[in-house]
């Protein structure tokens, strides 16, 4: 992945193998995150990290569900949302929350590249969910600041 | 007037010039959603669309045309249908600079197919004579083996006059 070439060179020299390394070690870490999140909260019952552009990154998804798709999609609602936030001078734009019949859709800025998107079971308190996720995609921004800096 | 109709879709590939287009032609900032490119494509750009551009511009007799760009990235297509819904016309947009521009004037012509049998295309090139990869020529014996007679520029999406000109033929091809 290039952002992460671009972390790696920010910091050291880096060869292709390094390269391939980091970026397998960062998205295991992305998933041990994201299985923790499902752990602490059974309301949440699937979760995935994309880049700003739509690209997926690590996948904690249920059987069946593909995270490329999602991870567009995800990034299209993001960025329009955005958009709407700002021009309508309310600030910067927290997340974006989806209410459903069979369950809800969360998606967060993680970091400046990287996105959080959750999905929770049917008729839940949506209250732990939100605090849940805040909390991991707070931890990925971190953990990113970590490798470029 | 239907003005929920009055409504064109920009469409092409990466760096096709999409964006550039619709904010060269319009007189208000337009709505974007471009990000940070993070894969393979950060080697040719710096951004690219993530969802739409939006803008509008008026006619001189007043009528107001809404403009809308597609993402060029495949994995974005989930779009295509829903800024084509209830859209006007179709403004193809095909990067002569990319490798084989007619094979992706083909897929363009082909994933639009059956938007363009219910309105119309035109077809605008970008980026002539930076190289050699095609010329009009080969544009139009492919259109005319296709037997699909279309308008098609050569254009430069930055500049307001070549934008103009495709909406106004596009505008002209749909009241026939
Ligand atoms: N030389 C030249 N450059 C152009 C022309 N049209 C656009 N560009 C440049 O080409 C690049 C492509 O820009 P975009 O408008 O972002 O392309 P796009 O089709 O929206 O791309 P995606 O959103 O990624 O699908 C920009 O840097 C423009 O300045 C043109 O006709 N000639
Ligand atoms: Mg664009």
């Amino acid at each position: 992945m290039d952002v992460i070439q671009e972390i790696i060179d920010k910091s050291h020299k880096a060869d292709m193998n390094d390269l391939e390394r980091y970026s397998k070690v960062l998205k295991a870490k992305l998933e041990i995150m994201l299985a923790e999140l499902l752990e602490e909260c059974s309301d949440i019952n699937g979760a995935m990290v994309s880049s700003t552009d739509g690209l997926a990154w690590a996948r904690k998804l249920q059987e069946g569900m593909d995270e490329n798709r999602f991870s567009a999609m995800s990034s299209a609602l993001l960025a329009l949302s955005d958009n709407l936030v700002r021009e309508t001078h309310q600030g910067q734009i927290r997340k974006v929350l989806l209410e459903s019949s069979g369950g809800n859709v969360l998606i967060l800025h993680a970091g400046k590249i990287l996105i959080l998107t959750v999905f929770t079971c049917e008729n839940v308190n949506i209250g732990m969910s939100l605090a849940h996720a805040n909390k991991t995609a707070e931890d990925i921004s971190e953990l990113m600041e970590q490798c470029s800096s | 007037m239907n003005m929920v109709n009055d409504k064109i879709i920009f469409t092409g590939p990466v760096g096709a010039g999409k964006t550039t287009a619709i904010s060269s032609i319009s007189d208000t900032p337009p709505v974007s959603t471009d990000v940070a490119c993070s894969g393979e494509e950060r080697a040719i750009k710096d951004t690219t669309t993530v969802a739409m551009d939006y803008s509008y511009i008026e006619l001189d007799n007043g009528r107001r045309i809404h403009l809308y760009g597609t993402p060029g990235q495949q994995r974005f297509d989930f779009m295509w249908d829903v800024l084509t819904n209830n859209g006007l016309g179709l403004v193809l947009l095909i990067n002569n600079n990319n490798p084989d521009p007619v094979g992706q004037m083909e897929f363009y012509l082909d994933a639009f197919a059956d938007f363009i049998r219910k309105t119309g295309v035109v077809i605008g090139i970008t980026q002539v004579g930076i190289s050699d990869n095609a010329t009009l020529a080969d544009y139009q014996s492919k259109l005319m083996e296709r037997q699909q007679i279309y308008p098609l520029f050569e254009i430069d999406g930055r500049s307001k006059q070549d934008v103009r000109i495709m909406i106004h033929a596009l505008l002209a091809v749909l009241s026939t």
